[in-house]
């Protein structure tokens, strides 16, 4: 058994294109424990996106292993223990809010893996959308529609939630309320997440663990364990803490710019 | 705004062009067996009206019949096609092709092989609506985003899976499209049919009444006709406003 949520050993992806292979993401090394909160953060094209690729088999790391709870990612994928929240919510736009939240028990063979499910009226409150159960996607805001994305991600009772820039394109009110209760739900399910952003503010706020990414190729340039300066990963938005940590991560980046 | 009077303006748009045509007869003095007057129509209408609808219930039946029969196969296809890539390469062609036979060419071909039957009415009707469907399914099969078809894969989705819900409910709106060219187009292959050779129908009735300078009569079979499509065209509609609620955001 190990403790560990995934570990990527030595991960590259390359890609083939008529210019010649692309190195998407080269040498990365990371473990990460269970239940934590792990946030990736670089310039785009650094591989943030595909390394949740790698990491939910939805995409073949072209060198080195990514590793599951012990197993393939692929297996993770199948047991359903994986969730994914895209940039956008990707709602079916003819199923309600409760049938969107309730289509992953529906597919890929949910009830033949007799796992415990979440209930999705549950989880519809969970993300405060109570009372919004039978609107449909276009009825609602996009914040909403994140939320709704969110339930949905959770009603599997995920071990490991990837979250792939899902704020990136709400304003910066809701997307500091989503990220409050983001951190709420993080407590309340126990879930290991990993989230892609290129806002500082967000990583800082919402990071146990910063990982800072380069590109070209994209690399892991430092990761930032953040206990220390936020116990129990609560943190003032308006305190000195957050300044420190926003602006050594905005120097770690604008080095990763120059080199 | 929109307010309870909005339908008096297509029924003034009518009413307009109906006494501009009373207008134009009565002024240039057109003989009624070239033109006739609205009103003659109408009274042609009233006094003929079991000759129409006993013709008009063999178009309807073909016309309706090839309607469902050529949307079915239409759909049946693009499933076939969207699932299998090499059965789409050797056969999309194949029907690209066969589209571009003349209907009205095709139509004796099938009464040699069926004779003045219904059969070989509804199979025209049913060609004539199969391509519009085909292409407007593939492409509604197709319109799934690649954030979708992801979706589908984190959550391991099988093939059929991803097919029953997501590419089926994504296509329905491009299926009303389609629907709604073939609730006309179908009307048109029954009545072409019926002009090559058929012993009942609109269609006859229309060769008929022009051969033998019975215009009125002509007039309203025309009028049926285009009765006939209408009421397959609201039908369309109306199902479509009901099944489909959902909007893309």
């Amino acid at each position: 058994m190990t403790s560990n949520a995934f570990t990527l050993d030595d991960v590259g992806v390359t890609f083939e294109t008529p210019d010649g292979p692309l190195i998407a993401v080269q040498d990365v090394k990371m473990d990460v424990e269970k239940g934590r909160f792990v946030v990736l953060i670089g310039p785009s094209g650094c591989g943030k996106s595909t390394l949740l690729r790698v990491l939910s088999d939805l995409l073949p790391a072209s060198k080195g292993t990514a590793r599951v709870f012990g197993g393939s990612g692929a297996q993770a994928r199948k047991e359903r223990r994986l969730s994914f929240v895209f940039q956008d919510a990707t709602l079916l736009p003819w199923r309600s809010v409760l049938e969107n939240v309730r289509l992953p028990l529906q597919v890929g063979r949910w009830s033949r893996l007799k796992r415990e499910a979440n209930d999705p009226a549950e989880m519809v409150r969970l993300v405060g959308l109570e009372g919004r159960e039978n609107a449909l996607p276009h009825e609602l805001s996009g914040g909403q529609r994140q939320r709704v994305a969110i339930a949905r991600a959770l009603v599997t009772r995920p071990d490991v939630l990837l979250m792939d820039e899902p704020f990136g394109a709400l304003d910066e009110i809701t997307r500091d309320r989503l990220n409050d209760e983001l951190l709420r739900i993080w407590r309340e399910t126990g879930t290991t997440i990993v989230f892609v952003t290129h806002s500082l503010s967000e990583a800082a706020f919402l990071g146990q663990t910063v990982v800072v990414m380069a590109a070209k190729p994209g690399r892991i340039l430092d990761v930032i364990e953040l206990d220390a300066r936020k116990p129990g990963n609560e943190i003032d938005r308006t305190g000195e803490a957050f300044f420190g940590i926003t602006s050594d991560l905005r120097h770690l980046l604008e080095r990763a710019d120059a080199a | 705004m929109k307010n309870r009077f909005e339908w008096l303006w297509p029924v003034a748009g009518f009413v307009s062009l109906i006494v501009l045509w009373w207008g134009l007869i009565v002024v240039r003095d057109v003989p009624k067996y070239i033109a006739p007057k609205p009103g003659a129509v109408w009274a042609s209408l009233v006094d003929n009206a079991s000759l129409l609808l006993d013709n008009l219930w063999p178009t309807a039946t073909a016309a309706l019949g090839g309607f469902i029969i050529g949307n079915l196969i239409a759909v049946i296809l693009a499933t076939i096609f969207v699932h299998s890539a090499r059965a789409r390469k050797m056969y999309f062609p194949v029907v690209v092709v066969f589209n571009t036979i003349p209907i009205i060419a095709l139509s004796p071909i099938l009464i040699l092989i069926f004779g003045l039957t219904l059969t070989s009415k509804m199979i025209v009707a049913a060609i004539i609506c199969l391509f519009p469907t085909l292409v407007n399914m593939l492409r509604g099969f197709e319109s799934v985003s690649s954030s979708e078809l992801e979706l589908m894969r984190v959550m391991s989705a099988s093939r059929t899976e991803v097919f029953l819900r997501l590419r089926l409910p994504r296509s329905v709106p491009f299926l009303f499209a389609a629907l709604k060219i073939a609730a006309t187009s179908c009307v048109i292959g029954a009545i072409v049919s019926e002009w090559i050779g058929a012993e009942k129908g609109l269609g006859v009735l229309i060769i008929q009444t022009t051969f033998d300078y019975r215009t009125e009569l002509l007039y309203a079979a025309i009028a049926v006709s285009s009765a006939l499509a209408l009421v397959l065209f609201m039908a369309v509609t109306l199902a479509e406003r009901f099944l489909v609620r959902w909007r893309t955001n």
